[in-house]
């Protein structure tokens, strides 16, 4: 901070055009007084100074001349450091992290510009942020995007920098190696963009580079996948083995494609072909088997959340014999478009007298119940068993195929009937594992007292009846008689019980859901659900009830969002060692306690991480999870009494962040030079220049040289002079 | 399973018997052929006792339940609402239906039942011409139409080549179809005529032909009719198509 210079003005308080303009007349009248005196011998000169002196002075009288001083602050420069906050800097380098090596560097500026106002800024996605303490800490991106940082400085209406350090390994998410700068250059505002490459060698790294998926994922659809591998630091690869696994819920892993890719001067890619069989969020990883030298194993795989749609629901329905339940759930499904329904029904026996001599005179086809449960199964979707003996037409055999497929993520459908649960024989068996209630097979198989079934409260609060309830409240037809159902598992929820039946002291169940593994499944114990389509209490819903039941367990079973109580959402991305946070929207009606729970999927002896959150205000709960693991999740989300709610979701080590370990030090160079700044490297951060101090001008003052009057007085005694001079020579 | 069926056919018995209101469990989804009473008419006669055997030629030939006593049914009561099907048959000139017929026929029709319409005298076609007639005040923009031979009737358990009751008939079925699915099945053959049986067994009309298999093919109709009631569409499905078309084609 000092004195700036000290200068002087014509007038303070008349504008340009009367200062001009009054010189110009002193000007003219000091010419003719030169014309004059040319014409006299006689004490010209003095005649001449004396006009002068006087036309000066009466113009001094007019204007009121004043001296200004400026008073100016000087500031140092301010400068800063852009510290590239991208997971990717987690990298090991050189026994430390290159991250860790940023820091550093950071640090070292900071001394080494010891005039100059320095702020560490750290960049990932969106607007840069001030560095925390030591950097240790603290929530990192996957993302490094320098020109969304550019951008968002340049919306802040602050004093802009003398230079920005930029501290990165320069494989920056933005700009790309391709990417034309001119942009970034815009974005820069003619400040100089110093960079600092953190890092100068590639470490030996066999690596999936990337996973490109061709179109969307479709139930039973194939979807190709190209994966691209890299190979760098040295590292000799030339052929690296790829699997593709898909990640389930408490069963292992499931193998989905393999092959070999060959690696053509440190690159290549494969083409791999994936069929998921089930809708929704599937976690898909994809592993390769790295050459030995490899040092960063974590990006020799990864896990990716796939969503995966289905243009229809392929269903199977298999029916023991056709009764009234069972056309009405026909015709509902057939009326579906988007229901794919693959149907059939037991319609004779050995035992039937068809009273014919050829089965030519029949229009009847074998159960392909083999080729059904065996090849066809992964294909469905949903299945449906409706009043099927299963020793009888040979299901028997297939049951633990069954069981499995709901483990996989299937869907089935138990609905009553007399040879439907322990009357079907299915107490005991492997089947019986994922229903969601057991079977007592010691009792009779099924109860003739009509009744009407009762609504629990988790059937009142259920969005999967609310179509139901919202045409006929808690009202339900008569029904008559029902299958024996023992005590809901785990997991299970009951939505209609038995008024007056009980299982031990509890009412037994009706209707219940539950989940099994990645797989739901549904136990309906009577066989009058046709009366909610056709009868005189159906009519009073003009028999829309049987669609409004059969499209929420339907939908609930397919986990179409409607039914859900609640959504859940991954805010950002998964990575291990960050926190994770889940965002739950609930519906609009859904009340109680929150709990969440989360499971790795896969067979796993880890303790599930429960939060309960006791009757949360309306509106999006926000959920931090801390610690998680690299590995395929998955969240459900109990509202109150409602069936819970599922997100599958993804974390990984590393990710898409550290699938190229290679340094980058020419994209830093191209930046430094577009935008007039220098490229240097850790070693050569002294070596940057120093911006020049920044001046503010601080304080104006201004003072008249002399006052009014005495330019007035001196003014007038001139002129007095003058005129006396003047006579004394003869002009007058 | 016809262990099953018939188990549920005597349960049945037991439970029409006992409280026409009151079902067995396994028994309120069985095939129930309800004859539609309108008017002043009331169900007596020769062919009383041919639903019963319709539901019986059904249970053992197939793995249908079906209810072993049939009521009836006015068609100016709600409980024609109660199940999806009905049988209005008879013959002669039919009173006009009253507004509160008109109102149940329409929500019957509505609600998907299926009604077969048989005229016991299909060669005058008195009873079957009244009842298109009224049946048009039901569902006024939904005329009858030819079912083609191709229909999933003719292939629902037997494979027909064409309706065949007490007597031959017309050599089609017409329908007042909905959607996809014939709700009102026109037949002008006499198919309660072909079932109907005393009380020892006997059958009490002779057919057409004196061939044991017309009345078979009658039955046969029956049956199917029953079985398009329980599966609707269930053999055209696509998985079906191949056996069938070779059958067709082998016969």
């Amino acid at each position: 901070m000092g004195l700036a210079d000290v200068s002087w003005a014509f007038s303070e308080d008349l504008s340009g055009a009367w200062v001009w303009g009054a010189l110009g007349l002193g000007a003219l009248s000091i010419l003719l007084l030169a014309l004059e005196t040319a014409r006299t011998e006689r004490r010209r000169f003095w005649v001449l100074a004396s006009g002068v002196l006087a036309t000066v002075l009466l113009l001094s009288a007019v204007l009121r001349p004043v001296a200004v001083s400026l008073r100016a602050n000087s500031v140092g420069p301010k400068v800063v450091v852009l510290l590239d906050g991208s997971t990717r800097l987690l990298i090991p380098s050189d026994g430390k992290t290159r991250r860790a090596r940023a820091i550093a560097a950071a640090k070292a500026i900071s001394s080494t510009f010891k005039d100059a106002r320095v702020s560490v800024l750290e960049f990932g996605v969106g607007a840069p942020h001030a560095l925390q303490g030591d950097g240790e800490g603290g929530s990192l991106s996957v993302e490094s995007d320098l020109t969304a940082a550019l951008s968002q400085l340049n919306s802040l209406a602050q004093e802009k920098p003398q230079a920005y350090v930029l501290l990165s390994d320069g494989r920056l998410s933005r700009p790309t190696f391709d990417d034309d700068l001119t942009r970034l250059k815009q974005l820069a505002l003619g400040v100089p963009v110093h960079t600092v490459s953190i890092a100068d060698v590639d470490p030996p790294d066999a690596a999936i580079r990337a996973v490109h998926a061709a179109g969307a994922a479709v139930a039973h659809q194939p979807l190709s996948l190209t994966i691209e591998l890299g190979c760098s630091g040295g590292l000799s690869c030339n052929e690296i083995p790829v699997e593709i696994h898909e990640l389930r819920y408490g069963v292992p892993k499931a193998l989905l494609a393999s092959g070999v890719a060959k690696l053509n001067q440190d690159s290549g890619k494969i083409e791999l072909q994936v069929t998921l069989d089930r809708a929704g969020t599937r976690v898909v990883e994809v592993s390769i088997a790295a050459p030995p030298g490899d040092s960063l194993p974590e990006n020799n795989s990864r896990v990716i959340a796939f969503t995966v749609t289905r243009d229809r629901i392929r269903l199977l329905h298999v029916a023991g014999r056709p009764t009234y339940d069972v056309r009405s759930l026909r015709m509902w499904l057939k009326s579906d478009e988007s229901v794919d329904l693959v149907a059939f029904f037991i319609l004779r026996s050995n035992e039937d007298d068809t009273r014919t001599t050829s089965n030519s005179e029949l229009a009847l086809i074998p159960f392909p119940v083999d080729e059904l449960f065996t090849e066809h199964l992964p294909s469905f979707d949903a299945v449906v068993l409706q009043d099927l003996d299963a020793v009888a037409y040979h299901l028997a055999q297939h049951l633990p195929a069954l069981a499995r497929y709901v483990e996989s993520g299937g869907g089935l459908i138990m609905v009553g009937g007399p040879t439907s649960f322990a009357g079907g024989r299915y107490a005991g068996t492997e089947l019986e594992r994922v229903l969601p209630v057991r079977l007592l097979s010691s009792e009779k198989p099924f109860d003739l007292e009509q009744f009407v079934p009762s609504y629990t409260d988790s059937g009142r609060a259920a969005p999967v009846l609310r179509g139901l309830r919202d045409l006929f409240g808690d009202a339900l037809p008569e029904m008559p008689g029902a299958n024996i159902l023992g005590a809901p598992r785990e997991n299970a929820l009951v939505l209609w019980e038995h008024p007056r039946k009980k299982i031990g002291d509890t009412p037994m169940p009706v209707l219940a859901l539950g989940e099994a593994g990645d797989g739901r499944s549904i136990a309906l114990g009577v066989d009058g659900t046709h009366l909610l389509a056709f009868s005189e209490f159906a009519d009073e819903g003009s028999g829309r009830g049987f669609g409004a039941l059969w499209d929420g367990l339907l939908g609930w079973l397919m986990r179409d969002p409607r039914f859900e109580a609640a959504r859940t959402e991954l805010v950002g991305e998964c990575s291990e060692g960050q926190p994770t946070t889940l965002m739950l929207t609930r519906l609009p009606s859904m009340q109680g306690d929150v709990t969440l729970t989360l499971e790795r999927l896969g067979v796993t002896q880890v303790e599930p991480i429960i939060q309960r959150i006791p009757n949360p205000p309306p509106g999006p709960i926000k959920i931090v999870l801390s610690d998680l693991k690299a590995g395929g999740y998955i969240a459900k989300a109990k509202i109150g009494s409602a069936p819970p709610t599922r997100y599958d979701f993804a974390c990984e080590r590393g990710g898409q962040a550290w699938s190229d370990s290679r340094v980058d030090p020419a994209r830093l160079g191209r930046i430094a030079n577009i935008t007039g700044g220098k490229a240097v490297t850790v070693s050569g951060l002294s070596s940057l220049p120093i911006p020049r101090p920044a001046e503010v001008a601080a304080e104006r003052r201004v003072s008249a040289l002399l006052p009014a009057w005495v330019w007035s007085l001196l003014a007038a005694v001139a002129l007095g002079a003058h005129w006396l001079l003047r006579r004394d020579s003869g002009l007058v | 399973m016809r262990c099953i069926s018939r188990q549920s056919f005597l349960i049945g018995v037991a439970a029409s018997v006992a409280a026409p209101s009151a079902l067995a469990f396994g028994q309120a989804g069985a095939f129930h052929p309800r004859i539609l009473l309108t008017g002043s008419t009331t169900w007596a006669g020769p062919r009383q006792r041919a639903p019963e055997r319709w539901g019986w030629e059904l249970v053992r030939r197939t793995s249908a339940p079906a209810r072993a006593v049939c009521q009836t049914v006015r068609a100016s009561d709600s409980r024609l609402l109660a199940e999806p099907f009905c049988v209005w048959a008879g013959e002669g000139e039919i009173a006009p239906l009253t507004r509160r017929e008109l109102h149940f026929l329409g929500r019957f029709i509505q609600l998907g039942g299926v009604m077969v319409v048989d005229d016991f005298e299909p060669h005058a076609g008195i009873f079957g011409r009244a009842a298109r007639r009224e049946l048009a005040r039901v569902l006024p923009e939904t005329p009858p139409v030819r079912l083609d031979p191709s229909h999933v009737l003719f292939k629902t358990f037997y494979m027909l080549e064409r309706p065949v009751g007490r007597v031959l008939g017309v050599d089609h079925v017409d329908a007042i179809v909905r959607g996809n699915n014939a709700q009102v099945l026109f037949l002008a053959h006499d198919l309660l005529g072909a079932l109907a049986q005393s009380e020892n067994g006997e059958w009490v009309f002779e057919t057409e032909s004196p061939d044991p298999m017309f009345r078979e093919q009658a039955a046969r109709l029956a049956v199917n009719i029953g079985m398009y009631l329980l599966c609707s569409d269930y053999k055209d499905d696509q998985v079906h198509a191949p056996y069938l078309m070779r059958r067709r084609a082998a016969r």
